[in-house]
């Protein structure tokens, strides 16, 4: 693998975004939702993203999880070009390297949750057993192990956001990209799936997330901010103070 | 290993998606239902018919060479063959020494004369002239008295085995067995009744209407110079010598008439074979058409599969988005519309059958025609329905499947 390494900190850069454009077209109309950006992202780093509605925060997840695909730029994950790769190579990256949490958990409504969770594992090729006993790991981790042959609308918003978490850690990707994973949860039950995010980047995930709360971005380490479809700031919050100074100037 | 799992996803996500839509399933599965019954039907009343063709045509033997004047099927040169000379009796009898000890030969002649006894007449049976060895040949066998002796050929005698419906119509009460019917002008004595042999469903000949004599007795009796035209049956033993036997016999038959190398054989050799060739070609012409018109109601009903699929594309957008996000290939997502659609055919053609079943038992019970349902046609009718539903869900399924990932996760 062709990996680059950061020049100032010397870790693996695992996404690197060049001039990225992304533009809709509305009848005769364009819109710009993301207009130039470029970023690196090391390995193991947790980064929030943020900005107001409308910036491109989405529009930027959904490309950097292979989902869409930009309009100009160059975007290249773990040393590989994304424009290079066809639709099933896509579905591969995004089966082997991303895990997905969706603000409307965007569970599958007619599966139980077992199934739900084993469902990276069905399109990843694992076979029966291995996939049924990773899938029970994934949803003891989450803390659902006694709810298996439940279906998504017999479970809670948290619950139904943490039986995404299980799936989206199920296949143990390099990748977690939560596009406000709280939104629609409230602060207590947030509280919980921020810690399993934290928990997912101590065991050495990337963690990428999208929020419009200071305390969740506080939770990473990194704040990209986003106005206009371009990056506003980038700043490092190693310390906790440094969002409150922040916040408070 | 990850084509068999994403098939096996397919298959579950496809039940799944039938099950949960039984209602709207069912109706449109009653559309594969009706063309698969009328495709099914259309098949098995030809194989019925085919098959009462082939017990007609059984007497014929299909080890049995026939020579005669003329072919037996003639699509549009009759006149070339209508100068030909009669076979003679002294020909049959040359080919009857020539091939003894090596197959059975038997000449017939035939013609159609009244029948009388005391009061009763039947106009118009016909008249078999034939030896000894007919029933090595045709199978028929009297089921009352005997049939002919060597010695009844030989000598000429005034004897008759008389078909089955002959005797019913004849012998309303009597046993025919020694009375004296007159054939024309010449009075025969009845020494046995032949089987039963039906099988004339569809206009043939009917073989329970003929009278047996002996052919030294026909000539004696009714052959005057013009239809002294025999027919010479020579039975091989075995499909496979048939071949050989068949230019031995055309080989002979040019040697008893001197035929010169360049000249054409003025004679035909017919067999089962070719007769069935003929009756297949023009049944199948005649199958085509009803296989034609009955697919369109299979067609109709495709389309209403093709319609639903459609709906079911559309519902799902938002699942295909989810499936495409954690990984499933435009492949994984094909697959399970097409086995959705598939199923649905499968699942109508399954009721089709049965449904085809019930009717050909009771259009045989009810008499009109015989159908017959093989186990080939229930396999085809399998086969016809999955296909009709992989070409139906295949632009649906396609059009699912190559949903933008982004697109689909945002469809409300
Ligand atoms: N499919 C689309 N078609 C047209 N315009 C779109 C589409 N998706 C996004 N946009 C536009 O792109 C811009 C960025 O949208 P995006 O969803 O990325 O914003 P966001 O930062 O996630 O906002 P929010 O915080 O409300 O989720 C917006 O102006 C939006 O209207
Ligand atoms: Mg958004």
């Amino acid at each position: 693998m062709d990996s680059h390494v950061d020049a100032s900190t010397g870790n693996e850069v695992l996404l690197q975004l060049r001039d990225i454009v992304r533009t809709y077209e509305m009848g005769s109309e364009l819109v710009h939702a993301l207009c130039g950006i470029s970023l690196d992202i090391c390995r193991n780093e947790y980064v929030a993203v943020m900005g107001p509605s409308g910036s491109g925060k989405s529009t930027l997840m959904n490309i950097i999880g292979c989902l869409d695909i930009p309009t100009s730029g160059d975007y290249s994950l773990a040393g590989e070009k994304v424009a290079d790769k066809n639709e099933s190579e896509l579905a591969d990256i995004r089966n082997r390297l991303i895990g997905f949490v969706f603000q409307t958990f965007n569970l599958l409504p007619r599966a139980n949750i077992l199934h739900n969770v084993e469902l990276p594992l069905i399109y990843g090729g694992i076979a029966r057993a291995e996939r049924r006993h990773r899938a029970e790991q994934a949803l003891e981790r989450v803390g659902l192990k006694d709810r298996l042959t439940h279906r998504p609308n017999e479970l809670s918003g948290g619950q139904c956001q943490r039986v995404a978490i299980a799936r989206a850690l199920v296949r143990n990707p390099s990748i977690i990209l939560a596009d406000e994973p709280t939104g629609n949860l409230d602060s207590k039950t947030g509280d919980d799936i921020m810690g399993m995010l934290d928990d997912l980047h101590a065991g050495g995930q990337t963690v990428i997330l999208v929020t419009h709360e200071d305390d969740v971005a506080a939770h990473a380490q990194r704040v990209l901010c986003l106005r206009d479809g371009q990056v506003e700031s980038d700043v490092m919050n190693v310390d906790e103070s440094v969002l409150r100074n922040a916040r408070a100037g | 290993m990850r084509l068999l799992l994403d098939t096996g996803e397919s298959f579950r996500i496809a039940v799944g998606a039938v099950m949960a839509n039984k209602a709207r399933g069912a109706l449109t599965m009653l559309g594969i239902i009706i063309g698969i019954v009328a495709v099914t039907m259309t098949l098995a009343a030809s194989n019925g018919m085919q098959q009462s063709f082939r017990q007609a045509a059984g007497s014929i033997g299909a080890d049995v060479i026939y020579v005669s004047r003329m072919p037996w099927i003639t699509i549009n040169d009759f006149f070339t063959f209508r100068n030909r000379p009669n076979i003679s009796l002294q020909e049959a009898d040359k080919l009857v020494e020539a091939f003894a000890g090596v197959a059975v030969v038997n000449p017939t002649m035939s013609g159609r004369q009244p029948l009388k006894y005391r009061s009763q007449v039947l106009q118009d049976v016909t008249i078999v002239g034939t030896s000894e060895k007919m029933p090595i040949i045709s199978g028929q066998v009297p089921e009352d008295g005997r049939f002919l002796l060597a010695f009844d050929v030989r000598f000429r005698k005034n004897v008759a085995i008389i078909g089955k419906d002959v005797a019913d119509n004849l012998f309303p009460s009597a046993d025919p067995i020694n009375k004296t019917i007159s054939i024309g002008r010449y009075r025969y004595r009845v020494i046995g009744v032949m089987e039963k042999q039906g099988g004339n469903t569809f206009g043939g000949p009917n073989l329970d209407m003929q009278v047996f004599i002996p052919i030294t007795s026909f000539v004696k009796s009714f052959g005057g110079r013009r239809n002294t035209n025999v027919d010479v049956a020579v039975k091989a033993g075995s499909i496979a010598a048939m071949e050989n036997l068949e230019y031995e016999i055309i080989g002979e038959m040019r040697r008893i008439r001197q035929l010169r190398p360049a000249e054409d054989d003025n004679f035909s050799i017919n067999k089962l074979d070719s007769l069935m060739g003929a009756f297949n070609s023009v049944f199948g012409a005649v199958l085509g058409i009803g296989l034609l018109v009955t697919s369109i109601a299979l067609i109709v009903g495709g389309i209403g599969v093709m319609n639903i699929m459609f709906v079911s594309v559309t519902e799902r957008t938002r699942e295909i988005g989810i499936r495409k996000a954690i990984g499933a290939r435009r492949r994984s997502i094909l697959m399970q519309f097409l086995f959705e659609s598939t199923l649905i055919c499968v699942l109508g053609g399954l009721l089709g059958i049965g449904l085809s079943m019930l009717l050909t038992l009771a259009v045989n019970a009810a008499g009109a025609f015989t159908a017959s349902l093989s186990l080939g046609i229930m396999l085809s009718a399998v086969f016809v329905s999955a296909l009709v539903g992989i070409i139906a869900g295949l632009v649906p399924a396609y059009k699912g499947a190559n949903f933008a990932p982004i697109d689909a996760l945002r469809y409300e």
